[in-house]
């Protein structure tokens, strides 16, 4: 083990190989399942970093998918209508086209973020909910009246750059970013602040600064999501990011069991493919997928993998790993 | 702490109607342990409120080692060396005992949100150092057997005392202490009090403290700040304020438990 690598960072890079092998093999797999599989990372993105604002750090922001969309815009308009001024940049390295799209898209994301977070981050709970689902509107009626970006029929014939390796790299990134962030002394400061903000602030903490962090963070995390989308469903419109969307992101933070790390994975997953199963089923495709979660609901209340499981197996399987992964608490 | 310590000149506070604080001056000294005490509402917790920032003085000028900390927020008022506990118990419940005192070391990290992400040597060398500076300090109030288990899990005493050393981490110069001892039984009581006037002297503090037991107060604090409907109606040592006949009448028929304070 190199020594300027620490053992987190040993398994990100081991994440990110893994990632660019699977793309290497990718050609013999039936492309609907690549799509899925490629959907499923994009949903662990969105739903990770939305964790970090409504799990870890207490917030409740309904603008996730308003984000997504800033990220999924610029990224398509750079490597779309930009891509002819763009590519001399990159010398004879077309392929970096897409990396650079994706991380601008996060960044202008990431700006939005801070520009909603700025004033609004002082109000609470319900408040902020409505604020950022505020914006989350703005964003969509701005995009459709915009003719650059095709207005409301929105932007096709995006290149379908996102593959395995774009989607699960990032993923990994993500993941890791979100752990990293809070397992140490300055990222238990998110959780102080989800706890007590009145004790946060009299321990020192710059609550507001906080805040701002993670949903600057999650902001840029979304915009990189909205790229990948863009770039595999190559196609977008402005009511692909509505308030729908976000509502499907943070229930997936909810079932996950807010603020936990392989909870909110499993959960975007889980949801994920139940979300294609059921595409068989036409128009009670909703009606369906309402029932299960609320049957989910009903049992798992506090998450669904959240502690502590009934089932004696678990007493027993939990002293070994990956099972002893989940049964740490939330963060550490 | 230059020897100025803590002022408050004239300081008020209204809710709407009611004045909670009216022109309460008074100054603790750098190294002091001062008593605030005064019947239930008389102000106490309203005054620590006033003095760490969660609330804005509406009249009144609060100053801490020469400088005026009036308006600023409560961060910032705890960068300046004050640091508190709260009379109902505002602990992290969800985090453990060990990380509710690691993240009030906060204001002196060298770390950020870069170093979180990158770990290089020299955030591992001061996550060690604060593990160790944290076991420390828990040891020092018998909290280290229970530093993984979540801070809402403790027994209530546990609880007041983590107040304390949580506090402490964020290495003030004066430090508030809201009621620490409510709710433990009188042998627990010394014990704490004992412990109190052991973290002055080690770490050279200044300690503001709110109790209700005359008997505890009367023992260790230098001088007594005396309030009752938000104004100040006495100040002196122990002895002259037993004696002070407002604080006698303001106590008589009070608290059947202490009595008037003769
Ligand atoms: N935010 C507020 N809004 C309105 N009134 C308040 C507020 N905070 C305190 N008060 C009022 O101010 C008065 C003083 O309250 P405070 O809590 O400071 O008393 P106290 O001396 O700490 O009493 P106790 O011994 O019971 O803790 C009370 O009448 C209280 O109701
Ligand atoms: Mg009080």
């Amino acid at each position: 083990m190199p020594s300027w690598l620490n053992r987190s960072q040993l398994v990100l890079v081991a994440a990110l190989l893994a990632a660019g092998l699977a793309q290497f093999f990718s050609n013999h797999l039936d492309s609907y399942v690549l799509s899925v599989a490629m959907g499923v990372g994009i949903n662990i993105v969105l739903a990770s970093s939305l964790n970090l604002i409504n799990g870890f750090t207490g917030q409740f922001s309904l603008g996730h998918a308003g984000f997504m969309a800033v990220g999924a815009y610029t990224s398509a308009v750079l490597t779309g209508k930009l891509a002819a001024q763009l590519n001399p940049i990159f010398g004879g390295h077309v392929y970096l086209l897409f990396p650079f799209a994706l991380v601008v898209g996060g960044l202008v994301a990431a700006v939005a973020g801070g520009l909603v977070g700025a004033p609004s981050l002082r109000l609470k709970g319900d408040y902020l909910a409505i604020v950022t689902l505020g914006f989350g509107e703005i964003i969509k009626v701005i995009f459709q009246n915009v003719e650059y970006v095709g207005g409301a029929k929105g932007l096709n014939a995006i290149p379908d750059y996102s593959n395995l390796f774009w989607v699960f790299g990032t993923t990994a990134i993500t993941v890791y970013t979100v752990w990293a962030l809070l397992n140490s002394t300055y990222g238990r400061g998110f959780l102080a602040v989800a706890d007590d903000e009145i004790s946060a602030e009299a321990m020192g903490l710059n609550t507001t600064r906080y805040k701002m962090v993670a949903f600057v963070v999650g902001a840029f995390f979304a915009g990189i999501a909205g790229g990948l989308f863009a770039h595999l469903n190559n196609y977008i419109n402005p009511s692909g990011f509505d308030f729908n969307k976000s509502i499907e992101i943070v229930v997936m933070v909810i079932l996950g069991g807010m603020g936990r790390h392989t909870g909110v994975i499993l959960s975007a997953i889980l949801l994920t493919v139940l979300t294609e199963l059921l595409r068989q089923f036409g128009d009670y495709r909703m009606v369906i997928y309402s029932l299960l979660l609320i049957v989910l609901m009903i049992l798992r209340p506090q998450g669904l993998m959240v502690w502590p499981f009934k089932n004696p197996l678990w007493f027993y399987l939990k002293a070994y790993w990956p099972f002893r992964m989940l049964a740490r608490r939330p963060t550490s | 702490m230059s020897a100025t310590g803590l002022q408050l000149n004239k300081v008020t506070i209204r809710f709407g109607g009611l004045t909670a604080v009216s022109e309460v001056s008074a100054t603790v000294r750098p190294g002091e342990l001062a008593g605030l005490i005064g019947p239930n509402g008389a102000g106490k917790t309203t005054v620590f409120n006033l003095i760490t920032g969660v609330y804005s003085p509406t009249e009144g000028a609060i100053e801490f080692a020469g400088r005026a900390i009036t308006g600023l927020r409560p961060f910032e008022i705890t960068a300046r060396g004050i640091a508190r506990t709260f009379q109902n118990i505002r602990l992290f419940g969800s985090l453990t005992v060990f990380d509710n005192v690691r993240v009030a070391f906060h204001l002196h990290l060298r770390q950020g949100p870069g170093q979180s992400l990158s770990r290089g040597p020299t955030f591992h060398h001061e996550e060690r150092e604060l593990t160790e500076r944290t076991r420390e300090l828990l040891e020092i109030f018998k909290l280290d057997r229970v530093r993984d288990e979540p801070a809402r899990s403790l027994p209530y005493g546990d609880q007041r005392r983590l107040e304390i050393v949580r506090a402490l981490a964020t290495q003030p110069e004066l430090l508030l202490l809201d009621e620490p001892a409510a709710g433990m039984n009188p042998a627990e009581k010394v014990e704490l009090m004992k412990l109190i006037q052991f973290i002055q002297e080690r770490y050279k503090l200044a300690i503001l403290l709110v109790e209700h037991d005359m008997k505890v107060v009367m023992g260790i604090c230098q001088r007594i700040h005396v309030l009752e409907y938000g104004r100040k109606i006495a100040e002196g040592t122990p002895a002259q304020v037993r004696e002070n006949p407002a604080v006698i009448a303001a106590y008589l028929g009070y608290d059947p438990e202490n009595g008037p304070t003769k």
